[in-house]
């Protein structure tokens, strides 16, 4: 069976979105709760991404030769690609220090159990 | 094109990466967090109002010699009127809240400057890159450029936390950090709807797809965008179910931070709430959505903070109930109830600065904010004291000051807009507001002094007098002449309706 591109592609998509979701509203490990966000974010980011496919479309860097309609009508849209790059620049700084902040909490509680670090 | 539109952004950037290189220079930083800040609420009355392309690249209709030679499957549809680069748009109302914004922002580095004996780069570069992030939020038309700043502010709240050495300030940093990171997410994928349906990510052409049927508005890919917008909303401005966190997130910053702190909260709350009611008003839930929310921010806010006994978290909850004010003017959907709605934006920003500064004083001089810890200070500061509670007297409404005429303005809105009930309840919850403050007031100021209550800081820095005096000025001038603000504004409103 051949499933189309942008379909498999939304459905990864909302699977790593859902496992995220789970990861970090119902593991207790802050490591494993950082790895579901990370998968929510990178999730959206697929979403996105899927956004910008075109089928049988071509990559949208105009090369010497191409002929301009050619290109517009065939290039993919690369708006989406272009807001991924920045979107993954985000969610590493923001996966940088969430990491740094577990680590100095590791240090003070000795643990990494969020239901003892994070208790009121 | 107006080049000072974007320096309203850059140069609190470039002043925050400079604070950050200059870290352990602590004259040189003085000297210039405070020639910036002084800077910042003066570009926007020098700017004139118009648009700003990045790059240069206007639509086509406003650059015929771009146009000249495409072929008129472009030229003659609607992408000769499509913005094609990041554009920001400065008008009457985001004169006024990034003046006002950049007056918090000020008085806060002031403050923290004076306060702090080592003044930190790093923490003044996160107070300037916030401003930054918020202006930015206030002139976007494009929500994805939105969206890149709202994590910047994001980052630049939870460092703001971070430099605090308050106790427990990580964990709740954290916790702020793991709520954005579902939240954030959300916010992107409704954009990405957006963008799949419309091609767009720019509002005005966002909202020119919808009015002119180039996608179908009740499309239910729409209405789920509109709900992921909304999530992200309720998360940035601190609505529930997000209001624990974010009266949290107050209390685990120093005054100064926290009144910067909820100047970002207000500021984020009405320019998402804005480009909510531009997009998606066609869709009465919109309006039903914004008005739960806000009944709920309004109810849940003034009520856990009768509950408090830490100051700093009581104001923090005051602050997320007096976002429920702002967001019911928006959701009336009347230009009066709107501009009422934004006047109250405007109102709460300074006045919600003025009592996190005020209280400061307290944490300043006895290092302590746990009411029951607290008592007979009046005599230590009766002038302070005063100030703080005339800030609290502005906060719940009492005239002359400018949170009675926007509250005023409120309660008329609700009737003439057929929802007397929103009324009476404002009125209620700013009698429970009104005793909630003076009974932290009695709390900390009149009541018997503990035995055991030492006083680490005897005089109270000069320039945290002056920042509470000026916004006094500002509370008075606001309440005695509305109209400063209110005709800035009500441009805006009509324009919603």
């Amino acid at each position: 069976m051949i499933i189309d591109v942008q379909l498999a592609s939304f459905l990864t998509a909302g699977t790593l979105i859902i496992i995220g979701l789970y990861a970090a509203l119902f593991l207790d490990n802050l490591i494993k709760k950082i790895i579901g966000l990370s998968f929510i974010g990178e999730g959206a980011n697929l979403f996105l991404i899927t956004m910008g496919y075109k089928p049988g479309g071509i990559v949208y860097i105009f090369l010497p030769g191409m002929a301009r309609d050619w290109f517009a009508q065939n290039a993919a849209y690369p708006l989406p690609f272009a807001m991924v790059l920045t979107s993954i620049v985000i969610g590493a700084s923001t996966l940088a220090v969430m990491l740094g902040i577990i680590i100095i909490l590791y240090k003070k509680h000795g643990t990494l159990s969020a239901s003892k670090v994070l208790k009121d | 094109m107006n080049p000072l539109i974007p320096i309203m952004v850059i140069l609190p950037i470039a002043c925050a990466l400079l604070l950050n290189l200059l870290h352990g220079k602590d004259k040189t930083i003085k000297t210039l967090a405070i020639m910036v800040g002084v800077v910042l609420p003066i570009i926007p009355l020098m700017t004139s109002f118009g648009i700003h392309y990045f790059g240069g690249y206007a639509p086509l209709i406003d650059d015929p010699t771009i146009a000249q030679g495409l072929p008129t499957s472009i030229t003659d549809s609607a992408l000769n009127l499509f913005h094609p680069a990041i554009t920001y748009a400065f008008a009457s109302a985001q004169q006024l809240f990034i003046f006002i914004l950049g007056i918090v922002a000020f008085f806060a580095i002031f403050t923290s400057l004076s306060e702090t004996k080592r003044v930190s780069g790093v923490y003044t570069f996160l107070m300037f890159m916030g401003t930054a992030s918020i202006t930015a939020i206030l002139l976007s038309d494009d929500i994805f450029n939105l969206y890149v700043f709202f994590e910047i502010a994001a980052l630049a709240q939870v460092g703001i936390i971070l430099c605090s050495g308050i106790e427990r300030n990580y964990e709740t940093a954290l916790k702020y950090m793991i709520l954005g990171s579902i939240a954030a997410p959300m916010l992107l994928l409704g954009i990405a709807l957006l963008l799949g349906l419309t091609g767009n990510v720019n509002i005005t052409d966002i909202i020119y797809s919808l009015k002119h049927g180039l996608i179908d508005p009740y499309n239910p890919l729409l209405l789920m965008s509109c709900g992921l917008i909304l999530f992200g909303w309720l998360y940035g401005s601190g609505l529930p179910p997000f209001h624990t966190i974010k009266s949290a997130v107050y209390s685990k910053a120093l005054p100064h931070g926290a009144a910067l702190l909820q100047a970002f909260s207000v500021f984020t709350f009405v320019a998402l709430g804005i480009i909510i009611i531009r997009i998606f008003s066609y869709l009465p839930l919109t309006q039903w959505a914004i008005i739960f929310f806000s009944l709920l921010a309004m109810v849940l806010g003034i009520t856990m903070a009768l509950m408090q006994t830490d100051f700093k978290r009581i104001i923090g909850f005051l602050a997320v109930g007096e976002l429920g004010y702002i967001g019911l003017g928006l959701g009336m959907g009347t230009a009066f109830g709107i501009t009422a709605g934004l006047f109250q934006a405007v109102n709460e920003a300074i006045i919600t600065s003025f009592l996190f500064i005020g209280f400061g004083t307290i944490l300043y001089k006895t290092g302590i904010s746990d009411t029951n810890k607290l008592g007979g200070l009046l005599v230590e500061n009766p002038w302070v004291a005063g100030l703080v509670l005339i800030a609290g007297f502005a906060m719940a409404g009492v005239p002359p000051f400018n949170a009675f005429q926007s509250k005023l303005q409120l309660v008329q809105a609700s009737i003439s807009a057929g929802f007397p009930e929103l009324g009476i309840l404002m009125v209620l919850l700013s009698i429970i507001t009104f005793m909630t403050f003076v009974k932290v007031f009695y709390t900390i100021y009149l009541r018997p002094r503990p035995k055991d209550l030492e006083i680490i800081n005897e005089k109270i820095p000069k320039a945290t007098i002056i920042s509470m005096v000026a916004f006094l000025v500002i509370c008075l001038v606001l309440g005695l002449f509305p109209h400063l603000a209110t005709d800035n504004l009500a441009q805006l409103a009509q324009g919603l309706v």
